[in-house]
C-alpha cells in the first residue's frame, strides 16, 4: 500500500486543478512578523512531521521522525558544526586520539544529569558506546552502523572515558557527534527493542534540552523544555534552557493537508515539502529551508553482478545517457544541485567526477553498438535475442522517486534502453532489492558528514548497495572497491584519508559503477513566526534556539 | 434460544476460519516483516548481524508451531508485539480502536440521516420538480473517491474558510470533517436502496388500499411504506461495515487521527504479520457480530420471519 499508491496517483490531476483554483481566488495566508528581535521566551510550536517514528534506540536514528526527535532528547559527547563540519566540545570538554585511531579518551564536563536526575558520567558514557559499538541481539538491538571496529570501553575516573577498537577508526569522533550515538540514562540502555518502540517514548531519558512529555501513539508526540539546560555547545546562541515552552509534533502524512496548514498559519514547521509544492508555500510568506544531508548523493547504483551490466561499457553507457540537468529542472528546484560525485560537495572527502558524468547520448549509443547492443524493432536494443531491459526500485523515503526515475526512463529509452520500475508490496520488494537478476539498478542516498559515508553505502558488510557481495553466493565480487573503501574507513591521518576517499570515488566513476543524480537536502517550510530553527549536520532539526514572535 | 446458541456458534467457527486463512495468506506472502526491517539495507547490517536477528525473533520456527504459539496467545489475549516497532499489539489496537470505533459510528449515523433524507425528499410530491436531481445524488456520492472528498473539505473549511482546524483540533472539531467524508460514501447505497424499496412498496396493492380509505401521504409514508422499506436497507448495514473500515484507511490518513484503517495501512505496507493478524481477527468479529445482530434483530422487525424461526428452532 504505502510503496505502491496508484489510487492516489490517478486522484493527483482533479485534486491538483481543484487546488489550483483555490489558491487562484483565496489570499495568501500568512503568520507574524519577520523582523528579527530579541528571542521572545515561552510558546509551543506545531511541527507536522510526514510519518511516524518508529524506534527512539540512537543506532535506528537514521529514519528522519526517529532523528528529529533524538537529536532534540539526547546530547552528544561532541558537537559537528553544520556548516563547517568542525568538531567543538559539548558533553565532553576534551578528546585524545591516539596516532592510529585506536583509543579515543574523552574528559566530560560532569555537571550534565539526564531528565531523570541521573549524573552523565564516565560509567553510563561506557555502557552507551558498549551498546551501540557491539549491540545487543537478544534484545533486538543493532549495532550503529556510524562505529566501525568498536572492541571495548574503560572507566578511568568519574569523568574519563576511553574507548579501545580493534583496528583504526578514525570516523569515531564525528560518529560520537552523530544522533545515532544520543547519550541515554543507565535505566533506558536496560530497555529491549520493545521499550524503545512507539508507545514508550516517555520512557525513553537523555539528557537533551527537551524531553517527550506525552505521545499519542502514531499521531504525534509532545516535546517538553528541560528548565535546567545548560550544558549547549558554545557555538549555539542560546546557552541555557530552550526558548520554547514546548514542541507538539503532529503526525500529518499527507501532503497537501501538511502544506495547507502550514500556509494557513495552523502549523509552524512542516518537515518534507515536496519539490512541487515549493512555490506555493513560498508564496504565501512560507521559508522554504533545505539544509543539505552532505554524504552519498541521490544516486542509482548499478548491480555489476548481473550480466547485463557486468559489462563496462553497458555501464559507462548507461552513466553517459543520464542528463541530470533535466531531472533537476523537471522534477525538482535549486534546492537540489546536479550531483558532481557519488559524494555530495558538502560532504566530507568529496572529489569532483564531472569529467566522468557529461551527458552525451550519442557516446552512450556508440558504447552499446560496441557492446554488441543492437536497436531491435520497438527501438529497444537487443543482443543474442535478449532485450535491453533493467529494472529500478522505487524508493519511498526519497523525494519523488517515481517522477525522477520515469524521466530517467524516458532519457535511457533514447539510447535504446527498457527501465522498468519496481513498485511492490514491501515482502517482493525487500526480496527484489537484494537480488541483483531482479532489481538491476538500485535508487538510494545515505547521510552522514563524514568520510565513512562512502564506505557504509558501497562495502559489501555494509548497505551494499552495489550487491558487491550476492546475498546469495555471499562471496565479494570486486575485492578492489572493498579494498578501496575500507581505507577510507581506516586511515588515521585526515589528508590521506581525503585523499583515500578521492581514490574510491575516482574508482566508482572509472568503473561506472554509480549514476549520481542530485544533491539531496530535507526541506522544511517554516513559518515567518519562526526564528532561530537549526539543523544538525545531516538536516534533523533542533529546537533548543528557536522562538516565536507571534 | 436454540436458534440464538445455533447461530453464535457458526460466529465462532468463523471466526476461526478467518484467523486460520489470515494466517495462512500472511505467512504465504513473500518475505517476512523481520526481512522487512532488518534487510533494509538503510540500517547497513551485516549478514551476520542479521542472522543473529532472525534467530532472536524466532522467525524460522516451523509454521505449524508458529500457528499454534499464536493462536493460544490470541485465546490468552496477547496479540504480540508488531514487529516493525516493536509495541504491544494489544496496545495499538487499544488506542487505534476508540477512535475509528466513534468515527464509524458518527459517519454511519450520518449517512443514514442522508439517506433517509434523500431518499424521502425524493418521493415528496411537492419536491417533484427537483425529483431527478434528488435521485442522482447517490449516484453522484457513490462515484465520489473518499481522497478526493476529504482533501476538498480540508481545503475549503480548514485551509481556505478557516472554520474548522486540522491540527491538532479539538474533540468535536476534529471528528466534523472526517465524519462527513465518510458519511458521503457510506449514504449512497443506503440511499439507492431505501429510494428503490419505497418505490416498490408504493406499488403494492396493500397502498392503494390504504389510500383509498383517505390517508394522507404523510402517513401512507412514514406508517406504511418507511417499515417496509426499511428492512433491505437493514441488510445492506453489514456490508457497509467493511465499507466503513475502508473509508476509515483514507479518511484517519488524510485527517491525520489515529485509528484503526491508519494502523491497518501502515501494517499493511511493513507488513506486520502480527498487527495484521490481530486487525483481521478484530474486523472479523465485529462483521460477526453485525450480522449476529442483524440476523436476531429480523424476526423483530419483520412477524414473518419470526414464525419460520420458531419454525426452526
Amino acid at each position: 500500500m504505502s510503496h505502491a499508491p496508484i489510487p492516489s496517483r490517478a486522484l493527483l490531476l482533479p485534486t491538483a486543478a481543484v487546488l489550483a483554483l483555490l489558491t487562484a481566488c483565496g489570499s495568501p495566508a500568512s503568520s507574524g512578523a519577520g523582523a528579527d528581535g530579541e528571542p521572545v521566551q515561552g510558546g509551543s510550536l506545531v511541527y507536522l512531521e510526514y510519518q511516524p517514528h518508529d524506534s527512539l534506540y540512537p543506532p535506528e536514528a537514521g529514519f528522519y521522525p526517529n532523528g528529529g526527535l533524538v537529536n532534540n532528547i539526547a546530547d552528544r559527547l561532541v558537537h559537528q558544526d553544520p556548516e563547517t563540519l568542525e568538531f567543538e566540545p559539548w558533553i565532553a570538554t576534551d578528546w585524545e586520539v591516539d596516532e592510529d585511531a585506536t583509543e579515543y579518551t574523552f574528559t566530560l564536563r560532569g555537571d550534565v544529569t539526564f531528565s531523570d536526575g541521573s549524573p552523565l558520567d564516565a560509567e553510563v558514557v561506557a555502557a552507551n558506546f558498549d551498546l551501540y559499538g557491539l549491540g545487543d541481539q537478544d534484545r533486538a538491538l543493532i549495532v550503529s552502523e556510524a562505529i566501525n571496529n568498536y572492541e571495548s570501553s574503560e572507566v578511568l575516573d568519574e569523568n574519563t572515558v576511553r574507548f579501545h577498537f580493534d583496528a583504526p577508526s578514525p570516523g569515531f569522533l564525528q560518529a560520537t557527534s552523530t544522533i545515532n550515538s544520543g547519550l541515554l540514562s543507565a535505566e533506558t540502555l536496560e530497555l529491549a527493542q520493545e521499550g524503545f518502540s512507539p508507545g514508550n517514548a516517555t520512557e525513553v531519558i537523555g539528557s537533551g534540552p527537551f524531553v517527550v512529555s506525552d505521545e499519542e501513539l502514531g499521531t504525534g508526540l509532545t516535546l517538553t523544555a528541560r528548565e535546567d539546560y545548560a550544558w549547549a555547545p558554545e557555538s549555539w546562541e542560546n546557552q541555557g534552557r530552550p526558548y520554547l515552552d514546548e514542541v507538539r509534533i503532529n503526525v500529518t502524512p499527507e501532503d497537501s493537508v501538511r502544506v495547507g496548514a502550514l500556509t494557513s498559519g495552523q502549523a509552524h514547521v512542516a518537515r518534507y515539502v515536496q519539490a512541487q509544492d515549493e512555490e506555493r508555500v513560498e508564496a504565501a510568506g512560507i521559508e522554504i529551508l533545505a539544509p543539505q544531508t552532505n554524504g552519498v548523493n541521490n544516486s542509482l547504483s548499478l548491480r555489476f553482478g548481473n550480466e547485463i551490466l557486468s559489462d563496462l561499457k553497458v555501464r559507462r553507457a548507461l552513466v553517459a545517457g543520464i542528463d541530470r540537468q533535466e531531472v533537476v529542472d523537471t522534477i525538482y528546484t535549486d534546492h537540489y544541485p546536479p550531483a558532481t560525485s557519488t559524494l555530495s560537495s558538502t560532504a566530507q572527502g568529496y572529489a569532483d567526477q564531472s569529467e566522468y558524468l557529461e551527458y552525451d547520448p550519442e557516446r552512450a549509443e556508440e558504447l552499446l553498438e560496441e557492446a554488441g547492443w543492437t536497436v531491435g524493432s520497438d527501438g529497444i536494443r537487443e543482443k543474442d535475442g535478449e532485450r535491453l531491459s533493467l529494472v529500478v526500485n522505487e524508493a519511498a523515503p526519497q523525494p519523488r522517486s517515481f517522477e525522477t526515475l520515469t524521466l530517467v526512463g524516458r532519457q535511457l529509452a533514447g539510447i535504446g534502453v527498457d527501465l522498468q520500475i519496481l513498485a511492490a508490496d514491501a515482502g517482493t520488494y525487500t526480496e527484489a532489492i537484494n537480488d541483483p537478476d531482479q532489481v538491476q539498478l538500485y535508487h538510494s542516498m545515505v547521510g552522514r558528514a563524514d568520510h565513512d559515508v562512502i564506505k557504509s553505502q558501497y562495502h559489501s558488510r555494509n548497505r551494499n548497495t552495489l550487491l558487491n557481495r550476492d546475498p546469495k553466493g555471499d562471496s565479494v565480487e570486486d575485492e578492489r572497491l572493498e579494498e578501496l573503501l575500507e581505507a577510507v574507513a581506516s586511515t588515521a591521518d585526515p589528508e590521506e584519508r581525503d585523499e583515500a576517499s578521492a581514490e574510491a570515488q575516482r574508482y566508482l566513476s572509472e568503473q561506472a559503477y554509480v549514476i549520481p543524480l542530485f544533491e539531496e537536502p530535507q526541506v522544511y517550510g517554516v513559518a515567518p513566526s519562526v526564528h532561530g530553527i537549526g539543523f544538525e549536520s545531516v538536516a534533523r532539526p533542533s529546537f533548543q534556539g528557536v522562538w516565536l514572535s507571534e | 434460544m436454540r436458534y440464538v446458541l445455533r447461530r453464535v456458534g457458526q460466529a465462532v467457527v468463523v471466526l476461526f476460519a478467518a484467523f486460520t486463512a489470515a494466517f495462512v495468506l500472511l505467512q504465504a506472502m513473500p518475505g517476512d516483516a523481520v526481512m522487512i526491517r532488518f534487510e533494509n539495507p538503510e540500517l547497513g547490517l551485516s549478514p551476520e548481524q542479521i542472522a543473529a536477528l532472525r534467530e532472536a525473533y524466532g522467525v524460522d520456527v516451523p509454521a505449524h508451531r508458529q500457528f499454534l504459539h499464536t493462536l493460544l496467545g490470541f485465546l490468552r489475549g496477547d496479540f504480540g508485539y508488531s514487529v516493525q516497532s516493536g509495541t504491544p499489539v494489544s496496545r495499538m489496537i487499544a488506542e487505534a480502536l476508540p477512535g475509528t470505533l466513534l468515527l464509524a459510528s458518527l459517519g454511519f449515523v450520518v449517512a443514514v440521516i442522508l439517506a433517509v433524507g434523500i431518499a424521502f425528499l425524493s418521493t415528496y410530491p411537492r419536491l417533484s420538480w427537483i425529483r431527478g436531481a434528488l435521485r442522482a445524488l447517490p449516484s453522484l456520492f457513490v462515484s465520489v473517491p473518499v481522497f478526493w472528498l476529504g482533501i476538498l473539505l480540508v481545503q475549503v473549511f480548514s485551509f481556505r474558510l478557516g472554520l474548522v482546524s486540522v491540527i491538532a483540533p479539538g474533540p468535536v472539531e476534529g471528528l466534523i470533517l472526517p465524519v462527513l467524508t465518510l458519511a458521503v460514501p457510506i449514504s449512497a447505497p443506503l440511499a439507492q436502496i431505501l429510494v428503490r424499496s419505497i418505490d416498490e412498496v408504493y406499488t403494492r396493492p396493500f397502498v392503494t388500499v390504504v389510500r383509498s380509505r383517505g390517508a394522507g401521504h404523510h402517513r401512507v409514508l412514514w406508517r406504511d411504506v418507511a417499515g417496509n422499506a426499511l428492512l433491505p436497507a437493514l441488510t445492506m448495514a453489514g456490508v457497509l461495515f467493511g465499507e466503513l473500515i475502508g473509508g476509515a484507511v483514507v479518511t484517519e490518513t488524510v485527517f491525520g487521527r489515529a485509528g484503526l484503517g491508519r494502523l491497518t495501512e501502515q501494517a499493511v505496507g511493513n507488513q506486520d504479520v502480527a498487527v495484521l493478524q490481530a486487525v483481521v481477527l478484530l474486523t472479523a468479529t465485529v462483521f460477526v457480530l453485525i450480522n449476529l445482530c442483524v440476523d436476531l434483530l429480523y424476526p423483530l422487525l419483520d412477524p414473518r420471519l419470526r414464525t419460520k424461526a420458531g419454525a426452526a428452532a
